[in-house]
């Protein structure tokens, strides 16, 4: 079995998890795993950054426990302009965000599932500024088969 | 370091865009008028143009005189960006509406917009999110949307049923009425009757069990749900082997295609699709009702009237999804026409199910025989664990969802035919929510395919002609009161035919394969044909060898030269 830190060892073995060394960019999805926070209000809230030279959104994969409403604080500490398109029911949100800057995404997504949002500046998605947003839970009941309890994988 | 500098809250992608954010207000669509669509043919108001499936236009000013003339008004570009679910599958798979000088169209990726249709300028356009995890069989599609009570409704990807503002876009309700963790999805063109919304379920790939649903129009609250596989003690349970067996759960029988509808009946006709697993009948003993069948389902309560089995105990993968054509007979009885996957055409009566006719309209059948009366005999299947068997039609069948028409005119129907073979294998497997559930390797036939447009005369069976085309036909015929019949190929041509002789009149190259519904509308006396353009969705179920043909997302929109 491979514990999380074998894992990191091996991609930093690879020279996976970073800019420019076995590969050109950094290998997608290599970053950190992080937790929303549910509010009072029922909004889920999470911040990722952009660090220096590293062409990535950290955490790199956000799990929420549910579907619904999303405030993301976004904070480039890299000394490159990058930006944000995110998936948000409605219309893709964008943010653009210059060398050390500060700002937020309100999303309205559906769970469970995954989205996938990126810098679409350049080449960012492609050289590691792409990162997930992973809802759990489940559908609401009257949206679900009348049948018994299936397995699962 | 100084504070960061404030990059302010992120904005909608759209604002940064050219769209108007407003559509002109439109009459009011309501069910007197979609059942009256006939009467107003500048409009495409609803899926098949009307109720009865018929995508027959009376409108003529482009004839066959004139058709050589016909040249592009404008496109229209769908476009994409960043990571999408089914980023290799997605395909332009609907049928545009228009009333009263709007365009609402929906693409690939929950996206729907509404249109100028006489210059292509984008007025307002609203994006659902989709995960990039959903399940799909069959690619990132969405066959339409439907247009009235003020509303512009989508069954989307992840089966929501979401009303939109028709002037704004602007979101009404979301409704969830599919499980993404059973496998289901939605890709269907919503119905408006009365003051419903009706659509279906898709998923059958995924074990799931079948349904259709309506749904209050004005609150998305839902009005009933049929099941289209009986729990044990429901008419048509004992086709699924002995009480204790599991098979109904993971029935199948999805509804993805849009229904038919006949007012004076109030019934709905609803294909639905193959039993699960696709190809491996021992774990479902029995007809297994009522997959790969018409269901007549009344439309105030949701209950099965009658119902007609195309393909009892399915192992081919022969979905019945695709349109139930409504039409009547000279001596004025109601008749309801079927061209199934598995290579024969149905005529019933459809007061009551009642076999009028059968007989094939593709070249190859070696899967089966059914005879003139109906008797149904299985020949060829994969009913041996790791021996292949090949069988005609493949599972996408003589003809897939897309669409025949008919002209009054002519009085024949059109049918989109593929020719094209498979072989399967049984490979058992057991159940599990949310993995594909085949019971088979299949491969589709990479080459001895073609195809063609058949005009059938529904009354005899009689072909009365056909145009031949090196590969199998993937997109819906349009017929008009021009004497013209419109068809897509998969490698790009637009073309418009002779609807009397099936001669080439005219055609245009989009640029890449169609696999879409084309319709026609007219805006200040000026008729146009809209066609969405773009190779995907099941490739490698109908032609895989055009799997490496070029993809894309374009919308053309066809007129004669103005003066």
């Amino acid at each position: 079995m491979t514990s999380t830190d074998d894992r990191a060892d091996e991609l930093h073995a690879a020279g996976l998890d970073g800019q420019n060394r076995t590969a050109l960019g950094r290998l997608l999805g290599t970053g950190k795993v992080g937790h929303a926070e549910v509010g009072d209000d029922g909004v889920m809230r999470a911040t990722v950054r952009i660090p220096e030279d590293e062409l990535i959104f950290e955490p790199s994969i956000l799990v929420f426990p549910h579907g619904g409403s999303v405030e993301l604080t976004l904070i480039n500490d890299d000394k490159n302009t990058h930006c944000a398109v995110l998936p948000s029911n409605g219309d893709p949100k964008i943010i653009w965000l210059v060398n050390h800057s500060k700002g937020i995404a309100r999303l309205e997504l559906g769970g469970p599932g995954t989205y996938y949002y990126g810098s679409t500046t350049g080449n960012d998605e492609g050289r590691g500024l792409t990162a997930a947003l992973v809802f759990g839970g489940e559908v609401p009941d009257s949206a679900k088969l009348d049948r018994p309890p299936q397995p699962r994988p | 370091m100084t504070d960061y500098v404030d990059a302010g809250e992120a904005v909608p992608h759209k604002t940064l865009s050219a769209t108007k954010g407003q559509a002109p207000p439109i009459n009011d669509v309501n069910y007197e008028r979609i059942r009256n669509a006939r009467n107003e043919p500048a409009n495409w108001m609803t899926y098949y143009g009307t109720y009865d499936g018929q995508r027959y236009s009376t409108l003529n000013q482009i004839n066959k005189d004139n058709v050589k003339n016909l040249v592009p008004a404008w496109v229209f570009q769908a476009g994409s960006a960043g990571l999408h679910a089914g980023a290799s599958t997605y395909s332009f798979e609907a049928s545009p509406l228009v009333v009263d000088g709007v365009m609402f169209v929906s693409g690939p990726d929950g996206k729907v917009w509404a249109i100028d249709p006489t210059t292509g300028e984008e007025l307002w356009r609203y994006k659902h999110a989709s995960p990039y995890d959903t399940s799909l069989c069959c690619g990132n599609v969405n066959r339409g949307v439907a247009v009235g009570h003020g509303k512009v409704y989508m069954y989307t990807l992840n089966a929501h049923l979401i009303a939109l503002d028709a002037q704004t876009g602007e979101l009404v309700f979301d409704t969830v009425n599919g499980d993404v963790r059973a496998g289901e999805s939605g890709s269907v063109a919503p119905l408006i009757v009365k003051d419903m919304v009706v659509v279906g379920s898709a998923g059958g790939e995924f074990g799931t069990r079948g349904h259709m649903d309506a749904f209050d129009a004005q609150t998305g609250e839902r009005r009933w749900r049929c099941y289209t596989v009986p729990k044990p003690g429901e008419p048509g349970s004992e086709t699924w082997g002995d009480e204790n067996a599991e098979a109904w759960q993971r029935g199948g029988a999805n509804c993805w295609v849009t229904a038919t509808y006949d007012p004076e009946l109030e019934l709905l006709y609803q294909g639905t699709g193959n039993p699960a697993p696709d190809f491996d009948g021992e774990v479902r003993p029995g007809d297994n009702l009522y997959t790969d069948s018409v269901v007549a389902v009344d439309v105030n309560t949701g209950e099965i009237r009658w119902h007609y089995q195309f393909t009892p105990h399915d192992l081919w993968d022969y979905d019945s999804t695709m349109e139930n054509l409504l039409f009547d007979a000279p001596d004025g009885r109601k008749l309801l026409a079927h061209a199934d996957k598995n290579g024969y055409f149905f005529v019933l009566d459809r007061t009551n199910g009642e076999l009028v006719r059968v007989f094939p309209f593709v070249d190859r059948i070696t899967w089966g025989e059914i005879t003139p009366d109906g008797k149904v005999t299985p020949k060829v299947y994969p009913d041996e664990e790791g021996v292949p068997v090949h069988f005609w039609p493949g599972p996408a069948g003589g003809k897939e969802w897309t669409h025949m028409s008919y002209n009054p005119q002519t009085g024949l129907i059109y049918v989109p035919v593929q020719e094209v073979g498979a072989t399967a294998t049984r490979r058992r497997r057991e159940f599990k929510e949310s993995i594909p559930y085949w019971g088979a390797g299949v491969a589709v036939d990479l080459d001895d395919h073609y195809g063609f447009v058949a005009a059938i005369d529904p009354l005899t069976g009689e072909e009365k002609w056909r145009w031949n085309h090196e590969y199998p036909m993937c997109a819906s015929t349009l017929t008009t009161a021009g004497g013209l019949v419109f068809q897509g190929t998969p490698t790009g041509e637009f073309v418009a035919l002779d609807a009397e002789t099936g001669e080439k009149l005219w055609q245009f190259q989009c640029g890449s394969g169609h696999h879409s519904s084309p319709t026609t509308y007219e805006v200040d006396g000026r008729q146009y044909i809209a066609v969405p353009t773009g190779w995907g969705g099941w490739v490698e179920g109908f032609l895989p060898g055009l799997l490496g043909a070029a993809a894309g997302d374009a919308l053309f929109c066809f007129a004669l030269p103005q003066s």
